[in-house]
C-alpha cells in the first residue's frame, strides 16, 4: 500500500512540477462554456433562442387567461413564444415536432380553481427534445405555484371576484376559508411536486410568496437560466476525459524513458506500480474536476445543486473517465497508436454524450446513439444537479451506469496494462 | 572467497536475433566484474536478466544464494541497478527523484532523508540538489543517475554504461565513486566498451561479443592469451602472399589480402619484422603497433576491433 501511495504521490508531485499539459487541458472546458456564454450573452443572462409552446386554452376563463399572461411578461417573453391552438392542430404539431411543448387546460379550470376541485394542467413534451420541454415544465410549474399561492394569498378578492362573475351574495367566513383551502390544493400538476424553476418570479411575488415559491426564488439568486450552468457539464467531460488519458500515456512514456524498467527492478511489485499509476490518473483528474467545479461556482456563478448529489456523480464520473482510459491503455502498446487513436474516440464520445452540440439539439437517431457514450450520462447528470437541483435519488441511474461503467472498465484495463507490463511487451 | 552472484548457460533471443548465448560466469563478494564489448554484445540484456527485468529463455541466475526465478523480489531488495538510458524524472529535483527511489526500496522518514543526503554526497551533487534534473549538464544526470541506484545502500550494484557520453573529468569522478563502493565491499558488475576502464577499475573482465562470453579472467591472465606478445598490424595494397615469408619466425594472428597481423616476441624482433616489411618496397597504408594489453587480447579473441 505505501508503495502505491508513493508512486501516486510521485506522480501528483510530478504534475505539480510542470503542471502547463494539464492547466490547458483544464483550460478547454473553461474556453468553450466561455465562448458559449459570450455567443449567447455576456453576463450569462440569457437570451437562448425561444422556445415554441402550444397553448390549448379549453377554459377560455379568468385563470387561464392569468397562465397565458403570465407567461408572456418579463423575461418569460423573451424566453417563450406561445402560440394558442386549437386541441387537434396542437396535437398535430407536436406529433410534427414544430413545438417544443404543449399546454393544455382543461375546461373548468378557472371555476375548479374557485370551487376548491383539484385541476390537471396537461403537459406534453416533444420527446425529440430534451431541455427546452423541460424548461417549459418548470415555468408551468412556478406559474401554477403562483396560481396556488395567489389563489390563497388573494381568496378575499377572488372571492369577491366569483361573487361578481356568478352574481352571487357575499359569501360567510366558514365559506371563505372552504374556498382558500380549497384553492391551495387546487393545483395538482402531471408532475406530483414543486420542483425548482428555472425563472424567478421573486421581485414580482415577494410580499405575497410562500415557502415553496421563496424556496425556488432562493435558488435564483443569479437571477435567470445561466447558460454556463448548462454548457460546463458537457464541455467539463472532454476537459477530464482528456487530462485521464495524459496521466494514462505517463505509464507508455515512463517505459520509453526507462523510469518504468527502474521501478520494475525495484522489490515493488508490477501490480502496484499500475495501481499507482491508475491511482495517480484518478486522483489528478479529481484535482481537476474540483478546479472545474470551483472555476463553475465563482466564475460562472453556476449553482452548484445538492453537495450530496454533487459528491457521488463527480466521483463516479472520475471513476468512468479513468476507467474507460485505463481499458483503452490496455489495449494499446505504443505512444503512436495512442497518438492516433484517442483523441478521436474522445471526441467521439464527446460529440455524441452532447458536449459539443448540446443533446437537446441533435437529431433524435443520434440522440440515442448518444445514450451509449459515458459522457452523456457523464454530463447530463451534472446538468441535472447544476440546473434543476436533482437529489441523489434523481440521478440515481446515472450514478449506476457511471459506476457500472468505470468498475467494468477499470478492472480488466488494469489487469491488461498489468500483464503487458509483466511480459514484457511494454 | 564466496560466491555473490553464479551465472549458468544464460540464455535470451528476440525473435532471430539471439542476443545471449548460453554465457557463465561468477563473482566474488567484493569484485568489481566488468563486461567488455560493443555495441550489440549482449550486455545490456544481460544485466536487465540479471536484475529481474527480462526473464531469460534458459539458464540460471543465483543471487546471494537467491534463485532469481523463486527469489526475485528478495533479490531485487539487495541489488541496485545503474541503467544504461538515465532513468530519471526530469521535472523533479536530484533529491525528489532520489527521495522516490529510495521509497521504493522501503525507506521512509529519517532514514531516507539520511540515506540521501549521503548518497547527494557521494556524487558532489549536494549543492543542486534542490534544482529540477532538466537543468542538469549531462555527467550531473549519470551522477544522478547512478547514485538513484545507491540510496537503498545494496550489496549488489549493476552498472551498465555508467559513464556513456560524457567528458574524461566527469568520468573518472564515476569510476572513483565505483571503486569506492567495491572498498566498501560492494559486489559490482560493470559493463562498457571502454577498455582504459575495464583495465582502470576491473579486478576481473569477461570480454563478451554476439552474447559470447570469449575470455574471462583478471588483467594479467588475459593478458597472458596473447603471451605477452606485441600484436603488429599491417594493411596496404599487398597480396597475402607477397608478406608470407617476410614474417620469419613470427607467429601469425590472421592474414588476408591487404591485412596481415602478427605477435612479435619483443621491440628487436618488432623492428626486424617492420624493417623487412618497408625494404620490400610493398604498398603499406598503414601499420599499428600493440603492446600486450587488453586491446591486442580483445582483437585476438574476437577477432575484431573494439570501437568507440
Ligand atoms: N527488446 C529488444 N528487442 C529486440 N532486440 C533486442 C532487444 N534488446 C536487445 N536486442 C538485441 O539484442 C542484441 C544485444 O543487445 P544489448 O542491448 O544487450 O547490447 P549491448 O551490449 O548492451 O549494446 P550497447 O553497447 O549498444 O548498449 C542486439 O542485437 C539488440 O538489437
Ligand atoms: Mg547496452
Amino acid at each position: 500500500m505505501n508503495e502505491i501511495l508513493g508512486i501516486l504521490a510521485n506522480d501528483i508531485r510530478r504534475r505539480l512540477k510542470s503542471p502547463v499539459s494539464v492547466i490547458l487541458m483544464i483550460l478547454i472546458p473553461v474556453t468553450m462554456t466561455l465562448i458559449v456564454g459570450i455567443v449567447f450573452g455576456p453576463s450569462g443572462e440569457v437570451t437562448v433562442p425561444k422556445i415554441k409552446v402550444l397553448l390549448v386554452d379549453n377554459d377560455g376563463g379568468f385563470f387561464s387567461g392569468f397562465l397565458m399572461q403570465g407567461m408572456q411578461q418579463g423575461e418569460l417573453a423573451d424566453m417563450l413564444d406561445i402560440t394558442g391552438v386549437s386541441a387537434a392542430e396542437g396535437e398535430k404539431m407536436m406529433s410534427e415536432g414544430k413545438a417544443s411543448a404543449l399546454i393544455e387546460i382543461p375546461q373548468g379550470f378557472t371555476a375548479n380553481i374557485l370551487d376548491g376541485v383539484p385541476v390537471e394542467i396537461r403537459l406534453v413534451k416533444n420527446s425529440s427534445e430534451y431541455f427546452l420541454p423541460l424548461v417549459v415544465e418548470e415555468i408551468t410549474k412556478t406559474m401554477a405555484v403562483l396560481l396556488d399561492s395567489g389563489s390563497r394569498i388573494f381568496s378575499g378578492p377572488m372571492t369577491r371576484m366569483r361573487s361578481i362573475i356568478d352574481g352571487e351574495s357575499w359569501p360567510s367566513t366558514g365559506d371563505m376559508e372552504d374556498v382558500m383551502n380549497g384553492a391551495r390544493n387546487g393545483v395538482i400538476l402531471v408532475y406530483g411536486y414543486v420542483a425548482d424553476s428555472l425563472i424567478t418570479f421573486r421581485d414580482e411575488v415577494a410580499s405575497a410568496a410562500d415557502t415553496a415559491v421563496v424556496a425556488a426564488g432562493e435558488k435564483e439568486d443569479s437571477g435567470g437560466f445561466n447558460i454556463f450552468a448548462y454548457v460546463m457539464p458537457g464541455s467539463m467531460m472532454i476537459g477530464l476525459l482528456f487530462i485521464a488519458e495524459l496521466i494514462l500515456r505517463d505509464i507508455l512514456r515512463e517505459r520509453t524513458g526507462g523510469t518504468l524498467p527502474r521501478m520494475l527492478a525495484s522489490p515493488v511489485t508490477t501490480s502496484q506500480v499500475v495501481a499507482g499509476k491508475v491511482g495517480a490518473a484518478f486522483a489528478i483528474t479529481m484535482i481537476s474536476c474540483l478546479i472545474l467545479l470551483a472555476v463553475s461556482r465563482i466564475g460562472f456563478s453556476v449553482d452548484l445543486g445538492d453537495p450530496s448529489a454533487l459528491f457521488l456523480h463527480t466521483v463516479a464520473t472520475i471513476l468512468m473517465c479513468t476507467g474507460v482510459m485505463t481499458f483503452l491503455y490496455g489495449a494499446i502498446s505504443s505512444e503512436r497508436a495512442a497518438d492516433a487513436v484517442m483523441s478521436v474516440v474522445i471526441i467521439v464520445m464527446a460529440l455524441f454524450g452532447g458536449s459539443m452540440v448540446p443533446y437537446e439539439q441533435m437529431p433524435s437517431a443520434l440522440q440515442a446513439a448518444g445514450r451509449f457514450s459515458p459522457v452523456f450520462w457523464a454530463a447530463d447528470g451534472m446538468k441535472r444537479i447544476f440546473l434543476f437541483d436533482a437529489g441523489v435519488s434523481d440521478i440515481s441511474v446515472h450514478l449506476a451506469i457511471l459506476v457500472a461503467l468505470g468498475v467494468c472498465s477499470l478492472i480488466p484495463g488494469t489487469l491488461l496494462i498489468r500483464s503487458r507490463i509483466a511480459k514484457g511487451g511494454w | 572467497m564466496t560466491e555473490m552472484i553464479v551465472v549458468k548457460e544464460l540464455s535470451r533471443s528476440f525473435g532471430e536475433i539471439r542476443a545471449v548465448r548460453g554465457i557463465g560466469f561468477t563473482v566474488a563478494r567484493g569484485e568489481i566484474f566488468g563486461f567488455l564489448g560493443p555495441n550489440g554484445a549482449g550486455k545490456t540484456t544481460t544485466i536487465s536478466m540479471l536484475s529481474g527485468l527480462l526473464r531469460p529463455d534458459s539458464g540460471s541466475i543465483t543471487i546471494d544464494g537467491m534463485d532469481m526465478a523463486s527469489h526475485g523480489r528478495d533479490i531485487r531488495r539487495i541489488m541496485g541497478i545503474i541503467p544504461q538510458e538515465i532513468a530519471l524524472y526530469e521535472e523533479l529535483s536530484g533529491r525528489d527523484n532520489l527521495l522516490f527511489w529510495g521509497g521504493l526500496y522501503g525507506l521512509a522518514g529519517g532514514e531516507l532523508r539520511d540515506s540521501v543526503d549521503r548518497a547527494l554526497e557521494l556524487v558532489e551533487l549536494i549543492d543542486r540538489a534542490k534544482d529540477p534534473v532538466r537543468t542538469y549538464s549531462g555527467g550531473m544526470k549519470r551522477r544522478i543517475n547512478l547514485c538513484a541506484g545507491l540510496v537503498h545502500d545494496p550489496k549488489i550494484i549493476l552498472l551498465d554504461e555508467p559513464t556513456l557520453g560524457i567528458d574524461p573529468q566527469a568520468r573518472i569522478r564515476i569510476l572513483d565513486v565505483v571503486k569506492g563502493l567495491a572498498d566498501r565491499g560492494k559486489t559490482i558488475i560493470y559493463t562498457t566498451h571502454y577498455l582504459e576502464e575495464a583495465e582502470h577499475i576491473c579486478d576481473r573482465i569477461a570480454i563478451i561479443d554476439e552474447g559470447t562470453i570469449y575470455a574471462s579472467g583478471t588483467l594479467a591472465e588475459l593478458v597472458e592469451l596473447v603471451g605477452g606478445k606485441i600484436m603488429v598490424t599491417v594493411s596496404g595494397g599487398f597480396g597475402a602472399g607477397d608478406v608470407r615469408e617476410l614474417v620469419g619466425d613470427a607467429e601469425i594472428d590472421h592474414i588476408e589480402n591487404g591485412e596481415l597481423r602478427v605477435k612479435l616476441l619483443d621491440r628487436d624482433s618488432t623492428g626486424r619484422f617492420l624493417g623487412g616489411l618497408f625494404s620490400t618496397g610493398l604498398h603499406v597504408d598503414g601499420v599499428a603497433i600493440r603492446e600486450p594489453s587488453l586491446e591486442s587480447v580483445f582483437l585476438q579473441v574476437t577477432g575484431r576491433e573494439l570501437r568507440d
